[in-house]
């Protein structure tokens, strides 16, 4: 049952967000390296202090480990919710809200592991301390999952592998604006048909790129936010939606599973949706759960979002604009500027809000949604709005 | 004898799956060659993977019940890399199929597809149950209803040369 009841709604904001930008390889540093930098680099950004800090939202590194690392003398509340990250920022938005703290710091830290790339496993470092047992191959729980339903999109809806391969054209071109980003080069479409394939009919590009580095936030309430330097992101609504048999392989149908109650949930309780907003930011980790977002959302019928984005073409700068106005991920996403579980597209949806985002900029931009996670457990959404 | 065995032994026997109270039945099943799906004794909805209780009706009377393994192709993936299996040889793309079971609708099950390959793997299709054995544990595993027993047409389609199409 989804209500409308929204008493958060515009009252948290997010103060700042800074990245470490991300490397698309093993480096020499540490995951907890990457969170403490960002989260410094935050704080400073906000003139505060470790002092200042009452709550600590994150999972990588776990926010105990957080505190010690940053020398946090007290907080009272904290939260390692499950990626993606809109999870991390809708607990600290609500303890927030709530008064469970009043400046919570907010980070994901994104690692080269084994469950990403087998390639991290070259550092010695990154070896688990016990190598687990795979149940073998005869599974699509996981990333798995997203290719299998990939093949019944295309099945469904007689769609080519083309409009998978929009969703990551457009990335590389927004990344190649985007210092953070991991990956520059440009891709043209014979690029993305003939990469390798790793799961039929997904090949490498349909993924999201294993990156090092993090991202991090300050969320406070609206009133305090207004005495920090930057200008304070609004959050209007945040949703996690789920639907009942969200196994992978359960799941009813790509017109049924998590994405459509986020939107049904968002929609009900913010004042705008897609007509009103600037910039969007569906979740690219695979390039199937894009063409669903753009669906879901609302800007084209189940199954035609590969359509819709030729439609919405923008051959001069050879990414979507939507209406000629609204770009999608012009970060680079997951796919391109790196694989964040989400807190990339939130970091660069408050830049765009704050005018922070350099040549990226979108004139003006007022309100973005985010919408983050795939099908299963981990559909999530955010809508945002300039104060 | 199977279906005698300890639980301790039963855990032995499948390395990397996480056995619980819950789905026991299920793997007990799979030694003895038997697809078990846990059924409400209530209101009969089947449902999987196991749960404690009747999703549908809150009931606990699980009913374990071996289903008839027959059913369509619902989703395929090709795995052209994976993690390290017993008879599993990723040069040849591995098929995964998730399986409509003909049972009920919505109720669905995944392993791969034994006796076919590339293109002849397609969504729709017909499929049965059929067992093989990994490292001396049995594993469910479906074969197309068009290669059994009595169609030898289709039949030779295992070693069809893997499609353009990269499956």
């Amino acid at each position: 049952m989804i209500s409308s009841r929204n008493p958060m709604k515009d009252k948290v904001a997010i103060a700042a967000a800074a990245t470490t930008g991300f490397q698309p390889r093993n480096t020499e540093r540490s995951r907890a390296s990457y969170a403490a930098q960002a989260c410094i680099q935050v704080l400073r950004d906000c003139g505060l202090t470790a002092a200042d800090v009452d709550g600590i939202s994150g999972s990588t590194p776990p926010a105990p480990e957080l505190q010690t690392i940053l020398g946090i003398p007290e907080i009272s509340w904290f939260a390692e919710p499950v990626i993606p990250f809109v999870n991390q920022l809708s607990a600290a938005v609500s303890a927030v809200h709530s008064g469970l703290c009043e400046v919570a710091l907010v980070y994901h830290a994104a690692y080269r592991e084994a469950w990403s790339t087998a390639s991290a496993l070259k550092d010695p470092f990154r070896r688990p301390l016990s190598p687990g047992v795979s149940p073998g191959p005869e599974t699509i729980f996981g990333g798995v999952g997203y290719t299998a339903w990939a093949s019944r999109y295309m099945y469904e809806y007689g769609v080519p592998k083309e409009h998978f391969g929009y969703v990551a054209i457009n990335g590389r071109t927004n990344a190649a604006a985007n210092p953070a980003a991991a990956m520059h080069k440009p891709l043209t479409m014979d690029d993305y048909l003939s990469a390798r394939m790793i799961r039929w009919p997904l090949c490498m590009l349909d993924m999201d790129v294993p990156v090092d580095g993090a991202d991090a936030f300050v969320v406070t309430t609206a009133e305090r936010a207004r005495d920090l330097p930057h200008p304070p992101v609004l959050v209007q609504a945040a949703a996690l939606g789920m639907v009942d048999r969200h196994e992978e392989d359960q799941t009813p149908s790509l017109r049924q599973h998590g994405q459509q109650v986020v939107v049904e949930t968002l929609k009900a309780k913010s004042d705008f949706w897609i007509d009103d907003a600037d910039v969007y930011f569906p979740y690219d980790g695979f390039t199937i759960i894009t063409l669903n977002w753009l669906e879901n959302v609302g800007y084209c019928g189940p199954g035609e979002a590969g359509h819709f984005i030729k439609e919405h073409w923008d051959d001069k700068t050879n990414r979507i604009l939507i209406n000629g106005r609204v770009p999608v991920n012009p970060h680079g996403g997951a796919l391109s500027e790196g694989g964040t579980q989400g807190s990339g597209h939130v970091r660069e949806a408050v830049h765009q809000l704050q005018g922070l985002a350099g040549e990226r900029q979108v004139p003006d931009a007022r309100r973005a949604i985010v919408t983050a996670g795939g099908f299963f457990f981990n559909a999530q959404g955010v809508t945002l709005r300039r104060d | 004898m199977d279906e005698l065995i300890s639980d301790e032994e039963l855990v032995t026997r499948f390395p990397g799956h996480t056995l619980t109270r819950d789905n026991a039945a299920h793997y007990r099943g799979r030694l003895a060659h038997r697809l078990v799906i846990n059924r409400c004794g209530d209101c009969g909805t089947w449902r999987h993977p196991p749960k404690p209780v009747c999703p549908a009706c809150w009931s606990w009377n699980i009913v374990p019940t071996e289903v008839s393994g027959q059913g369509s192709i619902f989703m395929t993936v090709f795995l052209h890399q994976g993690p390290p299996a017993e008879g599993v040889d990723y040069s040849t793309p591995y098929p995964l199929i998730t399986v409509a079971l003909d049972e009920q609708e919505g109720l669905r099950f995944t392993s791969t597809v034994v006796g076919a390959a590339g293109d002849a793997i397609r969504i729709a299709e017909r499929v049965e149950l059929d067992w093989i054995e990994r490292s001396g544990t049995p594993l469910p595993v479906f074969r197309l209803a068009s290669t059994t027993a009595g169609s030898s047409a289709a039949g030779t389609s295992t070693t069809a040369a893997v499609t353009e199409a990269g499956r």
